[in-house]
């Protein structure tokens, strides 16, 4: 079952790799980026619970730290509308 | 944002200080899971971003009611569930029906600190997304033109000032 | 393994993985940057806190329930924050917000 759930995450990913192929402004790729935090905090803290290791947690609280990051960095260097 | 913070005292820096070190030492021993082995760095890390958070916001963090903090939870559980299915369901739906519009809104609350959480909290609701502030009104992306209305946000501003212990002007008419 | 508390947990991630794939078919399908947002923000978030709800029955352990739902929190502000700041750079700069033009 939780074997599953790890596909089906995999599967979001794709999807948005989707987006960031097709944008078509900056902002939509970012979006793809926004995705990958909530469905990388999820893949891993399953990755933890199929394996057994707990200390798995810990990475899941770096992706989401991680994500609240990257969106500041794109608003605020990354990105000028029109690109 | 620190320019304005006001000067506190010694006394008052050193109570603030403890009291967010309390707090991020509770915090350190949920995310060690209970290791308390581990607060011999824990502590020492904990009191450093206390003085850390005590030299960027020196002034009282806001409070909340406990009262309003429950309902709030209570309310944004529910919500949760009512915003992940509609989107879910127009996403999946043949026909992808939106309807979408930009409309203002004006605070009825003030203070920076309980406008962010509104905000927030907006985006994370169903049918609405924050997009921009600009003096005393913010820019609200709707969804569903029919669904979303200046009342159905007024009802969300009246639990964030809840949660805050505000009790907000003309809030008896949205009830 | 109880299972009520089983069968209550697969059925959290049952549904945590319907959110999770409607939320990206969002981001596939929906016009705009602007409602794709509305997409993430909200099946996204409410898939993770199903997904660490399942966890959660199965942890035996208050702190990892604690800690499971601090990272839900800590996730729940990131995207509000993020999708703020995507929002806003948006309009700000003149991307223009996908009107319904059928009757």
């Amino acid at each position: 079952m939780l074997e599953m759930m790890t596909l089906v995450l995999m599967g979001t990913i794709a999807l948005a790799v989707y987006r960031i192929e097709r944008g078509p402004t900056g902002a939509d790729r970012m979006l793809s980026s926004m995705l990958f935090g909530t469905s990388g905090t999820a893949l891993t803290l399953l990755l933890g619970e199929v394996s057994g290791l707990h200390r798995l947690h810990d990475m899941a609280l770096v992706f989401a730290l991680l994500a609240a990051v990257t969106a500041v960095a794109f608003v605020k260097r990354a990105w000028r509308a029109g690109d | 944002m620190a320019d304005d913070e006001p000067r506190i005292s010694y006394v008052e820096r050193l109570g603030r200080t403890s009291m967010r070190s309390v707090v991020l030492v509770a915090l350190w021993i949920v995310l060690a899971e209970g290791d308390l082995e581990s607060l011999k760095v824990g502590a020492l890390l904990a009191v450093a971003a206390a003085t850390a958070s005590v030299a960027l916001l020196p002034g009282p963090l806001p409070r909340l009611s406990a009262w309003g903090l429950a309902r709030f939870v209570a309310f944004f559980a529910i919500q949760s569930f009512a915003g992940g299915t509609d989107v879910a369901l127009r996403a999946l739906h043949p026909r992808r029906p939106l309807d979408p519009s930009c409309l203002w809104y004006d605070f009825r609350l003030s203070g920076h600190t309980p406008r962010v959480v509104f905000a927030n909290t907006l985006s994370l609701l169903p049918g609405t997304l924050s997009a921009r502030f600009d003096g005393d009104r913010l820019e609200v992306h709707v969804l569903d033109r029919g669904a979303s209305t200046t009342r159905s946000i007024a009802q969300v501003e009246d639990r964030v000032a809840a949660l805050f212990g505000i009790v907000l002007p003309m809030s008896g008419e949205v009830e | 393994m109880i299972p009520v508390v089983d069968i209550a947990s697969t059925a959290l991630f049952v549904a945590s993985g319907f959110y999770f794939l409607a939320g990206s078919v969002g981001l596939v399908r929906f016009p705009d940057v602007y409602t794709r947002l509305h997409a993430l923000t909200k099946a996204d978030n409410l898939g993770l806190g199903l997904l660490v709800t399942g966890l959660a029955l199965r942890s035996g352990s208050w702190y990892t329930v604690a800690k499971l739902y601090a990272i839900w929190l800590l996730v729940l502000f990131a995207s509000a924050t993020s999708c703020y700041l995507v929002a806003h750079a948006a309009r700000t700069g003149g991307i223009p917000v996908w009107r319904n033009e059928r009757p």
